[in-house]
């Protein structure tokens, strides 16, 4: 029953996955919910954020998991936020 | 899905679920006892308590027992009753007056009993039911240690269910009407995780979603402050409502005091269906002295309303309102938060459904773990058998004892006279002491039967003790505290009764199965041969390969 080793990550993969998951997830769940805040009503979307920001998160995260590469998932979370930050950005300048 | 996926995912279930399996455990089983916080703290006090909505004090013999012993000018004067006890909350914000005296300056936090306007402090005040409120968000582990642990447990237990439902997906409805209680011990805990996590599973996700928020919102709410507020903390909390702008001093004392019981009458003038949850006063006693009467409409009426009206004091002219039958989306979601996870939206018998639910996730959390150990009981795992068996031993005993450690606080209270210096710290270190020493014993005895079994006979026999012990102390003896209008005394009372008749029950009726590890009938002491011959019948058992 225990999973099949065969299917799993090698160690780097691993770690890379890990932290996609966990920081880049964040920063991804942190940023889109930012840039609705600006581009939408503000209270309204951080209080929505109390229920979809940790499970957006928490979505990434498994997302991630089931990444076959984890540089490649790193390199989409990274993007995703930068442009979300881009949009944040532009509205507040 | 593919197999990779398939396992990926079932080895993050499996990790991340076994990591925070303990601390899972301990929330959700003080948690649970927790929906009886108020019941538990009457119990307590022997003190019958009427339930409605409306708060029933005179806001001004309240107001006189402050002034009695704080100087109120300048201040605000917070008064708000969250809780189904006798006493209210009082908070007052330091005063404005500069001129005043440093002892002014200062804030404080205390309760006033809603019979006697007795005031009481919080350490004096502390009860079962709120340290079992506390336990559940581990807030005896020093601030911010408890808090944040319990809110990354709660996030990790988001990502065990998602990773749950995805991995059963595919047989999700099937595999809800499986169950094999006859089937071999593996099969028993798969199908019972199975169908109970699927029956949990609503309940299961409001809870992990809004505790993660409760206790590491700091992490939301951090970088929108800092973006989005240019680090101004105060305005955030506005706009959401948390705060109101605090108005300025005009410093022309207020003569007479108005009295406040007059604004709650106004209020429920104003809307019949307004139940009072809350007033607020700002700059007492002064000029520009204003006072917000906050409240919501009857839940007949309307599920998670907020309104409020806010007066000037000196004449009483109404200078902001909201009526709360009115939708408005911030209050709405602000009041679904704390409405779901502590689900007052009903009475009772909605407590008692997320209490058997509560325990149902404890029971999903042990099967897992069970589930765990079972498929690694193998010839495969000979060499970490030793280790496994041993946590195995820990997570048992400290799931399980916690049960009996309860009804030994439970017990505590009848019986530790009420004046005895440090009185509660005394009964919280028996109850971690105990607790602690049922782990070691566990881990000394390593039978995974045996763990269980005593720590329901001890739960069991303890509970039983609990109305006996309420009825000796208090003579409000279980069948004439209903009579008597003690509601909650005869309603904990009955709890313990039934969860330890449940508990004795399944201790003695409970048969090992077939290769078990379970003390060997006759009081024979288990011999080597006995345990090679289990672990045979273990180890060559075929695993179901879901």
């Amino acid at each position: 029953m225990p999973a099949n080793l065969k299917y799993l990550s090698s160690p780097s993969q691993r770690f890379a996955k890990i932290t996609a998951g966990f920081l880049g997830g964040y920063m991804v769940s942190i940023s889109f919910h930012l840039l609705l805040a600006t581009w939408l009503v503000r209270e309204s979307v951080i209080i929505t954020m109390a229920f979809t920001g940790f499970l957006l998160w928490c979505g990434l995260l498994v997302l991630a998991f089931m990444a076959k590469r984890g540089w490649v998932i790193w390199g989409w979370y990274l993007g995703i936020s930068l442009l979300c930050s881009l949009g944040v950005y532009l509205a507040k300048v | 899905m593919s197999n990779r996926i398939y396992n990926i995912l079932f080895h993050t279930h499996t990790v991340s679920s076994i990591v925070i399996s303990v601390a899972l455990y301990v929330i959700f089983f003080a948690g649970s006892f927790s929906f009886f916080r108020d019941e538990i703290i009457n119990w307590e006090r022997n003190q019958s308590v009427d339930r409605v909505d409306e708060m029933s004090l005179d806001f001004d013999l309240a107001i006189d027992s402050i002034q009695s012993r704080y100087a109120l000018y300048g201040r605000s004067v917070t008064i708000s009753q969250p809780h189904a006890e006798r006493r209210v909350n009082v908070r007052l914000s330091g005063t404005k007056d500069t001129l005043a005296v440093e002892e002014a300056k200062a804030a404080r936090f205390f309760y006033v009993d809603t019979k006697t306007y007795e005031i009481t402090d919080y350490e004096s005040s502390y009860t079962l039911g709120e340290f079992l409120y506390r336990l559940h968000f581990f807030a005896q582990i020093p601030y911010p240690v408890g808090y944040y642990l319990s809110g990354f447990v709660a996030f990790f237990f988001l990502f065990a269910i998602i990773t749950g439902v995805l991995i059963h997906w595919r047989k999700i409805i099937s595999s809800f009407y499986v169950f094999r209680p006859w089937a071999k011990l593996k099969t028993i805990w798969t199908d019972a995780h199975t169908a109970l996590g699927l029956i949990g599973l609503p309940f299961q996700l409001v809870y992990a979603v809004t505790g993660t928020f409760f206790m590491i919102k700091l992490l939301l709410l951090a970088p929108v402050v800092s973006l989005l507020y240019d680090g101004d903390k105060g305005q955030l909390y506005q706009e959401l409502g948390h705060t109101h702008p605090s108005p300025t001093l005009s410093s022309q004392k207020l003569t007479p005091a108005t009295d406040i019981n007059w604004f709650v009458a106004d209020a429920n003038r104003i809307w019949p269906d307004f139940n009072t949850t809350r007033v607020h006063i700002d700059n007492y006693g002064d000029g520009n002295m204003q006072v917000r009467v906050e409240g919501e409409a009857s839940t007949e009426n309307k599920l998670l309303s907020h309104g409020h009206v806010t007066y000037l004091a000196s004449t009483k002219a109404v200078l902001s309102k909201k009526d709360p039958l009115e939708t408005v989306y911030l209050d709405t979601v602000k009041s679904a938060l704390n409405s779901l996870h502590f689900a007052d939206y009903a009475g009772l018998s909605l407590r008692l459904v997320s209490f058997v639910l509560g325990i149902i996730t404890c029971f999903v959390i042990l099967s897992g773990v069970m589930i765990w150990l079972t498929a690694r009981d193998k010839k495969k795992y000979e060499g970490r058998k030793k280790f496994n068996t041993n946590v195995g031993a820990i997570y048992l005993g400290a799931c399980l004892g916690l049960y009996p450690a309860v009804a030994l606080f439970f017990c505590l209270v009848k019986v530790v006279p009420a004046g005895l210096e440090g009185r509660f710290p005394l009964m919280g270190n028996v109850f971690f002491v105990f607790w602690l020493a049922y782990i070691v014993y566990a881990y000394v005895i390593k039978d995974f039967g045996r763990i269980n079994k005593h720590a329901l006979v001890l739960a069991g026999g303890m509970g039983v003790l609990i109305p006996i012990l309420n009825g000796i102390q208090t003579n409000q003896w279980f069948w004439r505290s209903l009579p008597s209008g003690h509601r909650d005394s005869f309603f904990v009372d009955v709890l313990w009764l039934v969860l330890s008749a449940i508990a004795l029950v399944v201790a003695f009726k409970t048969k090992a199965k077939a290769g078990q590890q379970e003390s060997v009938p006759n009081g024979r002491k288990k011999t080597i041969a006995d345990k090679t011959v289990m672990r045979k019948t273990l180890g060559e058992r075929p695993v179901l390969m879901d």
